[in-house]
């Protein structure tokens, strides 16, 4: 049997790497920067971006099902939503900071005041075919023209090949958009 | 004073007003306890008996008033209205005997209390998974709540369309 004696200073300096490793050279500078890095973690992932994981296929190919991104809740602190945004829109009226655990990802297509339409599958928006490149399957739809309020939006999926009755579109309000998508 | 006993008195201080708290709930947080209670009972799992199912049935009948009215009205399906307790046992009844598990959660929540405390409405966002199904079922609903004889009960509840 063979057997190893390790020496002492080697014994300290493995001791001393595994603390490195762990909890830093100096314990309560990495506790203060822990607690600091879960403090903006909060912080900015609850009142800033907003992670979420698509369930469905409303918004293929753009965003796959499953996939993740985030909602910027602060795109719209200065400036209101523009045609062709993805946005999260919130299912429970708002009611203080608190962000929504589910909402609808929807884009964009009509402003206030705008009349909206779908006739054979295009977007008129007050009677003008609208462009849309992120539209990629094919559609039918056909819906009665849609005045928006002052403060609504016409939200829609990208993903136009699902039946009209699958798919959940129309106003919202501009209290229930939460916020614009990143990534 | 010296720090140590007034570090001391400040945590005496929450502890007492956390213990008040909790003894003492509010409205809102009655009703949100409430609404856990029923997301759980509105779940239940696969191979159920008879006698469990009507039980899970009774039990969701409870949150309710007994002269509840429920309009479940989703684009793509029937139109549901439902008067009464009774019916919303029979309806939950016939739902565990159709789908083979069911997981509830309230992830949303909105109260509003109103000023005479014995009344308020709920906005919520259900998140339903039906066992074997690989989307889930999301929808808004508002509940208008009740106190009464010390309970806060169901009296109507009805789909809202987020998106019209």
């Amino acid at each position: 049997m063979i057997e190893t004696k390790s020496e002492p200073g080697q014994q300290r300096r493995s001791a001393n790497w595994l603390q490195i490793v762990t909890i830093g050279r100096n314990p309560k500078t990495t506790l203060i920067r822990a607690a600091v890095l879960a403090v903006l973690c909060v912080v900015v992932f609850r009142w800033m971006l907003l992670p979420v994981r698509i369930q469905g296929i409303s918004m293929t190919p753009t965003y796959a099902d499953h996939s993740f991104h985030f909602v910027n809740r602060l795109a719209y602190l200065w400036s209101q939503p523009k045609r062709g945004d993805v946005v999260g829109i919130r299912l429970t009226p708002p009611q203080g900071l608190p962000a929504p655990h589910i909402m609808y990802f929807k884009r964009i297509i009509g402003l206030p005041g705008e009349s909206i339409s779908f006739a054979n599958g295009r977007v008129l928006v007050n009677g003008q075919t609208l462009d849309e490149p992120y539209e990629k399957g094919s559609c039918d739809w056909n819906t009665d023209a849609v005045t928006l309020g002052a403060d609504e939006y016409f939200v829609v999926g990208d993903n136009r090949s699902m039946a009209k009755e699958e798919h959940v579109f129309g106003r919202a309000e501009r209290s229930r958009i939460v916020g614009k998508a990143l990534l | 004073m010296k720090w140590p006993r007034v570090i001391l008195l400040i945590v005496v201080a929450a502890l007492v007003a956390w213990a008040w708290v909790a003894l003492h709930p509010g409205p809102e947080r009655l009703i949100r306890r409430r609404l856990d209670k029923l997301a759980h009972v509105a779940s239940f799992g696969p191979n159920q008996g008879y006698l469990s199912k009507l039980a899970g049935a009774q039990s969701l009948a409870d949150f309710c008033a007994t002269n509840i009215d429920v309009n479940v009205d989703v684009p793509g399906r029937q139109e549901l209205r439902l008067a009464g307790r009774e019916d919303v046992q029979q309806a939950a009844l016939a739902l565990r005997a159709s789908v083979a598990g069911l997981a509830v959660t309230f992830p949303d929540v909105t109260i509003v209390v109103n000023a005479d405390k014995e009344s308020a409405v709920a906005d919520l966002t259900v998140q339903a998974r039906v066992a074997g199904e690989h989307d889930m079922i999301v929808q808004e609903v508002k509940l208008t709540m009740q106190k009464i004889e010390g309970q806060w009960l169901i009296v109507k509840a009805e789909t809202v369309r987020t998106l019209r």
